[in-house]
């Protein structure tokens, strides 16, 4: 690819993606603000979230459930994030040094 | 845990402090971008871009999955379509991440808020809305993220295009690429509302893996996240 044409392809990456990035909040002010709005974009909220973690675990394998589940169980005892987060990965990495994987 | 929306009346701000605050916040995920940028600059050379090409694209497009992606399209005569088709898809779910951000940018200049969404990404998205549920409500703290992001997701791309020699198995080898996932993980924990969570939630999982299994790549977020939305907003409407 020339010199040319890395530039072309790099910038129209950036306006694609700043697209994706700005239209959201865009498209979405064009809606009148309703409670029902509101709740929608409350809930859209943490459905992304789930749709994030659910399938990264699935596809992550043992080791992924074994590190979601661990942060799962350490951050509703210990309701902090940064320990529960070095407890999940200590976790994985453990079953991972057992498993041989 | 999650508040009522009432308290969102008061409008947004977008402070020095919350810029500080939010990127604090991205202390443990900084080591993981890192390593990943590293990859990226190491692969980008591989696929035959210059270092400053990998280092540009990483300054204005700073959108990882969507970057490794186009590095199997760089070719001659360059694939346009396919090319901006593929960077479209992968990062259609910041649709989804910017719409969801109207309350908190509710009252803000318009160049403060579309300067913002600049540095959008899913991991000082989730930061911001975790740390909503506990009373912020300052655009600051998206931005401070972003901006925290950034500079080590550059700067790893340029160490990794000039050094070379990391892989994706070392990344994994350490762990690191489930420090992306346990760090989602506790984000949901804070924004979890007892039952009224329980079913939009569900909807969302089961059809992001069901996008995971019948779709092409990388559509799962946008469809379990709309699919989750929906759900809570017809169970909304049947609530008394």
């Amino acid at each position: 690819m020339s010199t040319n044409d890395a530039v072309l392809v790099i910038l129209a990456m950036a306006l694609v993606t700043y697209a994706t990035r700005a239209g959201g909040l865009w498209l979405v002010g064009f809606m009148p603000m309703s409670p029902r709005l509101e709740a929608f974009l409350r809930y859209l909220a943490g459905a992304v979230l789930v749709a994030i973690v659910v399938p990264a675990t699935v596809r992550g394998g043992a080791a992924a459930f074994v590190a979601v589940g661990t942060t799962l169980l350490a951050v509703l005892l210990m309701r902090r994030a940064l320990p529960a987060m070095a407890l999940g990965i200590l976790a994985a990495a453990l079953y991972r040094g057992y498993a041989g994987v | 845990m999650a508040q009522s929306p009432e308290s969102h009346r008061g409008g947004a701000v977008l402070t020095l402090d919350g810029v500080r605050r939010g990127a604090l916040a991205m202390g443990p995920v900084l080591i993981p971008i890192f390593v990943f940028g590293a990859a990226f600059g190491i692969a980008a050379r591989g696929a035959g871009l210059e270092g400053w090409a990998a280092a540009l694209m990483s300054a204005v497009v700073f959108a990882g999955a969507s970057q490794f992606a186009v590095l199997d399209l760089w070719q001659t005569p360059v694939p346009w379509v396919p090319l901006l088709l593929a960077t479209f898809a992968i990062n259609a779910r910041h649709l989804l991440l910017g719409a969801s951000l109207r309350m908190l940018t509710r009252g803000l200049a318009a160049w403060k808020r579309y300067a913002a969404m600049l540095v959008l990404s899913d991991l000082n998205w989730a930061a911001l809305i975790a740390a909503e549920a506990r009373g912020e409500r300052d655009l600051g703290y998206l931005v401070g993220g972003g901006l925290a992001m950034w500079v080590v997701w550059l700067g790893a791309t340029v160490l990794g295009a000039v050094a070379g020699g990391l892989t994706l198995a070392d990344v994994q080898r350490y762990g690191l690429d489930l420090v992306l996932v346990v760090f989602f993980t506790t984000t949901l924990v804070g924004l979890h509302r007892k039952r009224i969570d329980d079913l939009p939630w569900l909807v969302a999982g089961l059809a992001a893996l069901a996008a995971v299994w019948w779709l092409p790549p990388n559509w799962h977020v946008l469809v379990g996240g709309l699919a989750g939305g929906i759900a809570g907003l017809i169970q909304h409407g049947r609530r008394p």
